[in-house]
């Protein structure tokens, strides 16, 4: 019997679709919106810009995006859903390298090897912008705001996984998961009390370094204190001060 | 006389005094499901395999917190037939077939426990039938015992550790020893002490033989008693089931379900041996559930919901008045919300949203798990509105409120227009005061609570199904 995990069987009302947008105005989501909302990129710069873009989707769960070794032509970015990147050793080992929610951009790392040098796996209905990499830096080299946007996009990339600090407790690091979800959420017009969570425990695991039942073990704790209550995939924050108490060491990189 | 059990949600109880209005309960008095599980089994679909059940496991496991396990294991055998049962059983006296029947239950628990994350905890337990107790202490034992290796306990002294017996083919000695298992919950069917009733349904129990299972229980440890009583029974009147009422009364157990007859010989072959002129008739049916809610109520239980009750001081009214009851299988379980895994012949498995059930006959049980596979035979998954519905039935038998702008804000509807056609159903009963409606709120009534099959039945979107018949509401 056929089933789409995404369409029955889990209700996501929190789960964040981005709406389409047109030639002037650019999805709610959209990686580049910052771009033009307020600062003023001309309307010959945004509809050039829509010119390299191309919306592919849905992909379901499970399916790849681009993986390893695949020729670099294009980044992604998320108009919704959820996307992993990971790499898997010659054991068949998985290293989950990040999570991308929607309005993030998937497939920077690529930018100077010219292949992908990791696996893009929607974890859930996922739905991308498609840019056109070669055409996106010659843009990027007449409209000053694109260059930056992507430079600033390229720096934040690397230095994202400050939560994965193997020197950190697992307290820490999933307080600081949880706050930078939270973060992320906020930063695309969404809750930040309401997360929800695509990923698997398995992933979130492995993503921290952790083991899952720890995973669950310190959410358990977590709940029990009141800091946060998790129904299945969805995490509702409720002492967010608290959870940044924790991830204090983490959250200063 | 059980059914396997469901997973379900907490809310909050308003308290309410149960009202026996005779009249509006015999104008109500028509076929609904007990709602035990929803979407109610005879919409499982055989396009449901097995690879849909070890999906579902997966996912179960994948959540950031995963539930607490419930396993609840079928022993399908009965030394003798009862003509009122509509259960999945086989009659044999040859205890023999017990051994067979253990080593496919044994396969298979080793195949799905494997399925299962090793640290999500087994928190409640139950044996079912059929006749669990035709199995003998020993095996039973070894069988919680593997079980044990298999699943990690949960060591919370909240843990239910339930079975079902049969006070005819066990004794004191035995309920104390299978207490060393962990059983920690008995339930026993009595139906009904008087004579008359009890052989015309095949089933000689004496109050004697009742009252020394229930002291080796006590004396063992459980922490609750169940009995089991059915009013609708051929040759049951009045004053003999408030003579079946005292006696039971005067045993004290902690709990005490009474169900309603279901006379369907056309879909349970035992019943054809009840001759129909021997059942009372629907005003009698309705006297004896009368008398039973009220000699119940003087005696002190409390009136749970749909057919249980239970002394204030069990866990099961603790629940209730806390706001924690389910609705499972079983009728009520004071439990949060658990993955279900069936185990046996015909057991049911709810796991996150599906529920799957094994082959009905031990033909197609023994050869899937001799083949290597799990024993499947049909099932479900839940679409949105499946879930959304299960979700409110689950609030109104439950808690006999619904919070609608809790609802709203959990799921993505509009409740007034995305019910429209529920509420339309629903308006005769509120007229008739079963439920009082506010802008925010729908409550069962003291006079509803009587008739929350009915009450549930307006939000079920199968509700006209054709061809399939339940037992009478009443």
């Amino acid at each position: 019997m056929g089933h789409d995990e995404t369409k029955s069987g889990r209700i996501t009302p929190h789960n964040p679709i981005a709406d389409d947008g047109d030639e002037y105005q650019f999805c709610s989501t959209c990686a580049f919106g910052a771009v033009c909302v307020g600062r003023g990129l001309d309307k010959i710069g945004l509809a050039e810009l829509h010119c390299l873009v191309e919306h592919v989707g849905p992909y379901r769960a499970g399916e790849s995006i681009f993986r390893t070794g695949d020729r670099f032509g294009a980044i992604y970015a998320v108009r919704s859903g959820t996307v992993k990147t990971r790499q898997v050793d010659l054991e068949g080992r998985e290293l989950i390298l990040g999570f991308y929610l929607p309005g993030e951009l998937v497939g920077l790392n690529a930018i100077h090897p010219e292949i992908y040098p990791c696996d893009a796996i929607a974890l859930d209905k996922v739905e991308v912008c498609r840019f056109s990499f070669p055409a996106l830096a010659t843009l990027a080299m007449r409209i000053p705001q694109v260059q930056k946007e992507l430079f600033r996009r390229l720096s934040k990339d690397i230095g994202d996984a400050s939560v994965r600090n193997q020197e950190a407790s697992a307290d820490e690091r999933l307080a600081a998961f949880v706050l930078d979800l939270s973060a992320r959420y906020e930063a695309r017009g969404f809750s930040p009390q309401a997360l929800h969570l695509s990923m698997s425990r398995g992933d979130i695991a492995n993503y921290l370094g952790l083991a899952s039942e720890t995973v669950s073990r310190v959410l358990r704790r977590f709940q029990d204190g009141g800091l946060l209550t998790v129904d299945g995939r969805e995490l509702t924050i409720s002492n967010a001060a608290a959870l940044k108490d924790i991830a204090k060491n983490l959250l200063h990189h | 006389m059980h059914t396997p059990y469901r997973r379900g949600m907490n809310a909050h109880l308003i308290p309410t005094t149960p009202l026996f209005d005779r009249e509006l309960i015999a104008q109500y008095d028509v076929n609904a499901p007990r709602y035990t599980s929803y979407p109610t089994a005879p919409h499982f679909r055989t396009d449901f395999v097995e690879a849909d059940l070890r999906r579902a496991i997966r996912m179960s496991n994948d959540d950031p917190i995963p539930r607490d396990l419930s396993a609840y294991l079928h022993i399908p055998f009965c030394m003798s037939p009862c003509y009122y049962c509509g259960c999945a059983r086989i009659i044999t006296r040859d205890r023999s077939k017990a051994a067979a029947y253990l080593a496919r239950l044994y396969r298979e628990i080793e195949q799905v426990a494997t399925c299962f994350d090793r640290d999500r905890r087994l928190a409640q337990l139950h044996f079912g039938g059929g006749t669990p107790n035709f199995l003998d202490a020993q095996q039973l034992l070894e069988l919680v015992e593997s079980l044990g290796q298999h699943f990690s306990f949960s060591r919370n002294a909240k843990r239910e550790f339930g079975i079902e017996l049969d006070p005819r083919f066990c004794d004191e000695a035995y309920a104390r020893q299978i207490c060393d298992a962990g059983i920690n919950r008995v339930s026993i069917g009595v139906q009904d002490f008087d004579p008359a009733v009890q052989e015309a349904v095949n089933r000689i129990q004496s109050v004697d033989e009742t009252a020394a299972v229930m002291a080796g229980a006590r004396a063992g440890g459980v922490r609750s008693i169940n009995l089991d009583l059915i009013y609708g029974l051929p040759r049951q009147t009045p004053d003999s089931f408030a003579r079946t009422l005292d006696q039971v009364i005067a045993l004290r157990p902690d709990r005490i379900a009474a169900y309603g007859y279901a006379h369907l010989p056309e879909r349970f072959k035992a019943q054809r041996q009840i001759d129909k002129y021997d059942l009372p008739d629907a005003t009698t049916r309705l006297t004896l559930l009368q008398q039973t809610v009220e000699m119940l109520t003087a005696a002190g239980y409390v009136h749970i919901g749909v057919d249980h009750f239970a002394l204030p001081d069990d866990d099961l009214a603790l629940a209730a008045v806390a706001g924690t009851l389910q609705r499972n299988f079983q009728g009520y379980s004071t439990h949060a919300a658990c993955d279900l895994i069936g185990f046996g012949m015909s057991a049911i498995s709810h796991i996150g949203p599906s529920f799957s059930q094994n082959a009905k006959d031990l033909v197609g049980y023994y050869a899937a798990l001799d083949n290597g596979h799990l024993p499947v035979a049909r099932g479900l998954w839940l679409g949105d509105d499946d879930l959304l519905r299960a979700d409110l039935i689950q609030r109104l038998m439950c808690a006999g409120t619904l919070d609608i702008d809790a609802f709203e804000a959990r799921y993505p509807v509009e409740f007034e227009h995305y019910f429209r056609g529920s509420l339309d159903r629903l308006e005769p009963l509120a007229a008739d005061g079963l439920v009082t409606r506010t802008a925010n709120r729908i409550t069962v009534t003291a006079r509803g609570q009587f008739l929350l099959r009915n009450i549930a039945q307006c939000f079920d979107a199968y509700f006209e199904s054709p061809g399939i018949r339940y037992s009478r509401a009443v």
